[in-house]
């Protein structure tokens, strides 16, 4: 195995950017309707955030994990894989935090206790802004075609960038962090190597 | 010594009296036009054309329709311009089955000449992985498997040899494209009997003239050339410089052609692999195929323009 560190990042990103939004264009097509459960998904997650009713952590849990899951199994595993060798650990991950947020969240009822920081609120309120409102539209913004946009619940960016707002909202432990924050990174890593 | 030494020089003299006459020389079809260059494999004398296709990145289109009839229009004109080796691996990700689709689209299994890799670590797997490939390739059987960036080399080539011993390949070759494992790569050469080598070469990136070309030349192993543009970025850096007058004399009109010109005209090279996603970019790459070659004073002449203007 120490042949790997032969590799650097940019050997295993063997796919072009075209081909990387293309993905999302043909999947956008594949799953519709499921963009209006998700629509759903992103309204309940507001109003429970908002209200903050007695149900609000087990089925805010619970909502992320339906979505990681989804994104898991029909993008990464299905789909994604298909162009990118790595993408089954990437789904495997993206099961691993699902697990995570369902034990935490759902079983141990334990996503309850809300930060009263004031920047807190807002830099969480700002992510999660972007993550279920504004993501959709970045195709539009940058000049790609709008079919090739990317949805909370539907693909991977949007989906972790909500979860970490609503972890930072909850005073979620550390744990919980560190598969959406590897993420980031993995996805930063892999939009700066296609360009 | 002096034997071998001598064996060494005769070898190393064939091959550039083969390589210049290839060059030198173009043969002409019966309507005219000068034919497309190739170049002989030492191991068997059979000739490969000097222009191949890469597919990693640029082939590895998943299941999108539109990308896969991309991929069959590219090796469409491929063909049509005279070329026959393509090279691919497990590693880029969908690109196997995306060849597979364009050779059954165009019916070319049998004309293709077909280069894959073997690449795993779990020598259990290396069988499965290869006889995978060949379903995704839909050939009856490969003419060229390497040993993809020299993973587990020693237990790979070992099924190579006898794969080819049992007549499921017809060549055995290994691959790198990391300048660091060059010095492994040379070790490999002067002990293992290859027909062929892989690895990087460019206008830019000329370390392996030192060592590996002349070693492939004594040892008579065929040469494949990757990343002749640097992935793109030799073109990108010199598409706004302008072409030397001087191009003209080796009928060079775009800098695919220039660059690819001086990969292939060297001795010990049999074919470089460029890879693209667009029929106009493979048109001007399969001109580079064509006589007139640059030789030597003209090659040392490239890399002091291009040395110059970047």
């Amino acid at each position: 195995m120490g042949d790997l560190a032969s590799y650097r990042l940019s050997d295993f990103i063997l796919f072009s950017e075209t081909v990387y939004y293309r993905q999302f264009e043909l999947y956008n097509q594949a799953v519709w309707p499921l963009h209006t459960v998700a629509i759903l998904f992103s309204l309940l997650l507001g109003y429970a955030l908002w209200k903050k009713p007695a149900w609000a952590g087990r089925v805010i849990s619970g909502l992320l994990v339906v979505a990681w899951l989804w994104v898991a199994w029909d993008f990464l595993y299905q789909r994604f894989q298909q162009i990118h060798v790595v993408a089954e650990y990437y789904a495997l991950g993206f099961a691993l935090q699902a697990g995570l947020l369902a034990s935490y969240g759902v079983i141990k009822n334990r996503l309850t206790r809300c930060t009263t920081s004031q920047l807190r609120i807002m830099i969480s309120a700002m992510a999660l802004f972007v993550a279920l409102v504004l993501y959709p539209f970045t195709p539009l913004m940058i000049g790609r075609n709008w079919l090739q946009f990317e949805m909370f619940a539907i693909a991977p960016d949007p989906t972790v960038l909500a979860t970490l707002a609503i972890l930072f909202i909850y005073k979620a432990p550390k744990a919980l962090y560190v598969i959406p924050v590897i993420w980031v990174i993995v996805s930063g890593m892999t939009l700066f190597v296609m360009q | 010594m002096n034997n071998q030494h001598n064996q060494f020089r005769r070898r190393f003299l064939q091959l550039m009296a083969l390589g210049a006459s290839g060059l030198a020389v173009p043969r002409f079809s019966q309507a005219g036009t000068a034919s497309f260059i190739t170049k002989p494999i030492p191991s068997s004398r059979e000739r490969l054309p000097v222009i191949g296709l890469g597919s990693s990145r640029t082939f590895n289109v998943g299941n999108d329709p539109l990308g896969l009839d991309n991929v069959a229009e590219v090796m469409r004109h491929f063909f049509n311009a005279g070329g026959k080796l393509i090279d691919s691996s497990p590693m880029y990700g969908s690109s196997q089955t995306a060849i597979g689709y364009g050779l059954k689209k165009l019916a070319k299994t049998k004309a293709v000449f077909s280069a894959d890799k073997v690449w795993t670590w779990d020598h259990d797997e290396s069988p499965v992985q290869m006889e995978q490939s060949r379903q995704y390739w839909q050939v009856d059987s490969f003419d060229l498997m390497q040993v993809h960036n020299l993973v587990a080399w020693q237990q790979r080539l070992q099924t190579l040899a006898r794969m080819k011993q049992q007549g499921q390949i017809r060549y055995v070759g290994i691959t790198t494209s990391h300048a660091r494992r060059h010095e492994e790569l040379e070790q490999i050469m002067k002990t293992e009997p290859l027909d062929f080598v892989q690895f990087s070469y460019n206008i830019l990136d000329r370390e392996v003239e030192a060592r590996l070309l002349p070693l492939a030349a004594k040892r008579g192993i065929a040469v494949i050339i990757n990343r002749p543009f640097q992935r793109g970025e030799l073109i990108d850096a010199l598409k706004d410089k302008p072409l030397p007058d001087w191009a003209n004399t080796i009928d060079c009109k775009s800098w695919p052609q220039f660059l690819l010109k001086f990969v292939v005209s060297h001795p010990a090279v049999t074919c470089a692999i460029p890879a693209t996603t667009q029929v106009a970019h493979l048109q001007e790459n399969m001109a580079a195929g064509f006589a007139p070659m640059p030789d030597a004073a003209m090659r040392a002449r490239m890399i002091d323009y291009v040395e110059k203007i970047l």
